[in-house]
């Protein structure tokens, strides 16, 4: 037998053929993507992503106070921008500004929420909370009432609840009884009490802790329970899929039951059972970067630092301005599997003419059939492509 | 002949497509860490490795121009100035800055502006100094140079990252710190993982220890640097054999060196502040405990020698510079020091001295643009080997300094220093592996 195989088959293609099994093996050992229940569907069973195109630019020219915005909110027929030189309002085709001289906290506006129960606008500031309404400013501060910390990193409404995110702990306001409580290291599983985002969903608070991955927080329980990143090593990521990519958290946002956490070093996506890591080599993640993300029924959009990006877990597209003009594209990445158990992935490329405003996005949200997007060089608003 | 080539040849093909398929590949552990100490790698490749490639800041600003009405050049210092337990260290910090602005002044300053220090104190509180770097925001600095604590500078940097202003460190070791991947901020002084590094080494390959007990502050700086410590004389085989606690400003530590006695460590190491470092060891003489010492960086200062007395002896700790090397730029610094404050620098001196020039130097060549300042300062080429009067700085690809660790030892009532152990043959030499 053993001259029969050396006599009839050539050692190149031994060669071949052991090596091709070596590196089968090796694609198989490897932790994929899709491999995790969380993104084990077939490519037909999922709804298409959407795109959004039609982009319109806004920058000082237009009347914003200052191009570097670092939040955008939507709020019925009217547009919350948050910039470094104040509060800009854009309604009916024109923007309005507020500033300190107005009652802001501070210019610096990081932050913005709109409450669904009062319709007061909720504004984190780089000197303070305000809650503007009835055309009033009414300013929080860490002296005058129990924010943790003036530098309000993330601001959101939960009913009638009031959640901060700051470099002290996470500020809670209910504003029914106007008592404040504050998270910190001392009542909360965190390692220290630097939070930077926050997100609410199905009772429910997802506090982003840097260095300390995500407190959850049960409304109705008052439990905690603390995600972190399993190895506990900040230069690796031992495992992909094994809970939270990095403990460095940026933002939290949750919807339609899956909860999703940004960091400086790739996204992860938690359906409730099972994490799924997001890297920008094994995905269509833009950068591993992100500044924020906000999740919209079964789709988050990612801001990061070489563009927008926008997945459902499995589909990817990403808004790309060109470095040389203020034409880009969106970039269609799909991945799944086909019939033979193979791992299909696809590109698509739609030319954008003009693109967004530019590639470092802070901030974004999506109502509907638009999209508004916060760049360090303008905000951006988009239309759904039918 | 050809055919050996030709199986070779496909080999290495399969081989280079493997590596392409595993997503990332190291090109070198990052902190100089050998394979025996990086975590996890005796046992599996990390799907992911960070920190290898410096990370670009992607966003705007490089076009801006500077004011044209600016009658000063502003570089902010955030500093433990008052209400903290570290005052001492803020202020030879702040000195350090100081000097460096006052001879830039006098060579002219910034086209013949001046450069003013836009001076912030630190409680040392959790949160609070995110709102001074809002300030410093407001003050419209162009850099800002800072601080010591840990909980500080973490605060710091998020915001320092928010705001876009460069920020360089010059006193806080914490690893961590530059872990964080924010493109905004370089260290411009080794930090704890090094120190830790060199102490397993010291510990335990040159001086051949193999039970150590330790003995740290309850605070960041404590635990921190005692968890990259812990980890590493774990991987080296050698697991602490108890780690007690201590809070700032506390001095009575019999508890805790009872708890050290029954352990019958072969060395102990003490990591904290200088006072209460002094005080444990008085206390760990007096309870009959022979051991050898070994201590933090923040040990090496006059206070510590002065309360620790003639027990000092021996006691070998790290530091991040040599402040004995025959550097002439460090002598007329020393002396500079020494005639502008009336005091010997420290540590946090010399290194804000070279973090403060760095800056200056920084915004010379960029201009008065944040993001053209970053850009300088995060280029690895600019200042990569820079030479101040701390020695030659390294950094790495989250610009953290990586140069040499000194082994600081005290002989005759003063501290000698030597360069630490390569680390590199920490593997070799331990005794009792027990993986």
């Amino acid at each position: 037998m053993r001259k029969i195989f050396r006599k009839n088959i050539p050692r190149t293609a031994v060669a071949v053929i052991l090596c091709g099994i070596c590196s089968v093996a090796v694609i198989n050992s490897q932790p994929s993507a899709e491999k995790s229940p969380a993104n084990a569907h077939s490519k037909d069973d999922a709804k298409p992503m959407p795109v959004y195109g039609h982009w319109k630019n806004f920058t000082t020219k237009d009347g914003l106070p200052s191009d570097h915005a670092y939040c955008v909110r939507i709020d019925g027929n009217r547009v919350l921008v948050g910039t470094h030189e104040g509060l800009s309002v854009y309604e009916d085709g024109k923007w309005k500004t507020y500033t300190t001289k107005d009652g802001l906290a501070h210019n610096g506006v990081v932050s913005i929420d709109v409450s669904e129960l009062t319709g007061d606008v909720w504004i984190g500031t780089f000197g303070g909370l305000n809650r503007w309404s009835a055309g009033k400013f009414e300013t929080f501060t860490q002296l005058n009432s129990g924010l943790p910390n003036d530098l309000v990193y993330c601001v959101i409404c939960d009913g009638k609840d009031v959640w901060a995110a700051t470099a002290g702990g996470a500020g809670h306001y209910d504003t029914y009884t106007k008592a404040w409580e504050i998270f910190t290291e001392k009542n909360a599983p965190m390692h220290e009490p630097w939070t930077y985002g926050v997100s609410a969903g199905d009772g429910k608070i997802f506090i982003a802790a840097w260095g300390g991955g995500v407190i959850e927080y049960t409304t109705k329980t008052k439990k905690f329970k603390d995600y972190t990143d399993p190895d506990g090593e900040m230069e690796i990521d031992l495992l992909p899929d094994d809970g939270i990519v990095h403990d460095i958290t940026t933002a939290t946002s949750y919807a339609d039951g899956i909860l999703w956490v940004s960091t400086y070093f790739g996204m992860s996506r938690y359906d409730g059972s099972h994490w799924k890591g997001y890297f920008d080599h094994d995905s269509g993640l833009a950068s591993n970067f992100i500044n924020f993300i906000r999740a919209k029924g079964p789709v988050v959009f990612i801001c990061s630092d070489k563009g927008l990006s926008s997945t459902d877990g499995k589909s990817w597209v990403t808004y790309k301005k060109n470095d040389n003009n203020n034409d880009g594209m969106a970039i269609i990445k799909n991945f799944g599997r086909n019939d033979d158990n193979t791992i299909n992935k696809t590109t698509k490329e739609i030319p954008l003419s003009p693109s967004i405003a530019h590639n470092f996005i802070i901030g974004v949200d999506a109502d509907k059939d638009v999209l508004w997007v916060a760049t360090e060089k303008g905000v951006s608003r988009g239309e759904l492509m039918k | 002949m050809k055919l050996n080539f030709r199986i070779l040849a496909i080999v290495l093909l399969i081989l280079s497509s493997i590596s392409n398929i595993t997503g990332q590949e190291k090109k070198q552990n990052y902190g100089k860490a050998t394979d025996e100490i990086f975590p996890y790698q005796k046992f599996q490749k990390a799907y992911v490795y960070h920190f290898l490639v410096p990370l670009q800041f992607n966003g705007a600003g490089r076009e801006l121009k500077p004011p044209s009405d600016l009658k000063e050049v502003r570089i902010g210092f955030l500093g433990p100035l008052e209400g903290s337990v570290i005052v001492s260290l803020g202020k030879q910090m702040l000195n350090g800055a100081t000097l460096a602005i006052e001879e830039a002044n006098k060579k002219g300053g910034y086209h013949n502006m001046p450069y003013k220090l836009m001076i912030h104190n630190d409680v040392g509180a959790w949160g609070a100094a995110a709102n001074e770097v809002v300030k410093m925001d407001d003050e419209k600095v162009w850099a800002w140079l800072g601080s010591i604590d840990d909980i500080v500078s973490h605060v710091a940097i998020r915001a320092t990252l928010k705001m876009e202003i460069p920020m360089v460190c010059t006193g806080d070791p914490d690893p961590t710190f530059t872990e964080t991947n924010i493109p905004w901020v370089i260290r411009v002084i080794s930090d704890d993982r090094q120190s830790s590094y060199a102490l397993v080494n010291q510990i335990y390959k040159k001086d051949s220890h193999s039970r150590v007990a330790v003995i740290r502050a309850n605070n960041r700086y404590g635990r921190v640097g005692i968890k990259i410590f812990s980890e590493t004389a774990t991987r080296v085989g050698h697991p602490i054999v108890i780690e007690e606690k201590f809070n700032d400003g506390e001095t009575d530590f019999k508890t805790q060196v009872e708890r050290i006695l029954v352990t019958v460590p072969d060395a102990i190491l003490i990591w904290g502040n200088a006072k209460e470092s002094a005080l444990i060891l008085q206390q760990i003489r007096a309870i009959g405990l022979k051991q050898p010492v070994y201590g933090s960086d923040r040990m090496v200062s006059p206070e510590f020698l002065k309360i620790a007395g003639n027990l000092a002896e021996g006691i070998v700790t790290t530091c991040q510079y040599n402040p004995n090397a025959d550097n002439p730029k460090l002598k007329a610094f020393q002396s500079n020091y020494f005639k502008r404050f009336g005091q010997e620098p420290d540590v946090f001196a010399a290194h804000a001295y070279d973090g403060m020039n760095i800056i200056i130097e920084s915004i010379q060549k960029a201009g008065l643009n944040r993001v053209l300042i970053r850009d300088l300062l995060t280029d690895l080429k600019t200042f990569q080997g820079y030479q101040g009067v701390t020695g030659k700085i390294v950094f790495d690809d989250t610009w953290n300094d990586i140069g040499d660790i000194w082994m600081a030892e005290v002989h005759n009532g003063k501290f000698e220093f030597n360069p630490s152990p390569p680390m590199g043959t920490i593997h070799q030499t331990t005794k009792t592996g027990s993986y």
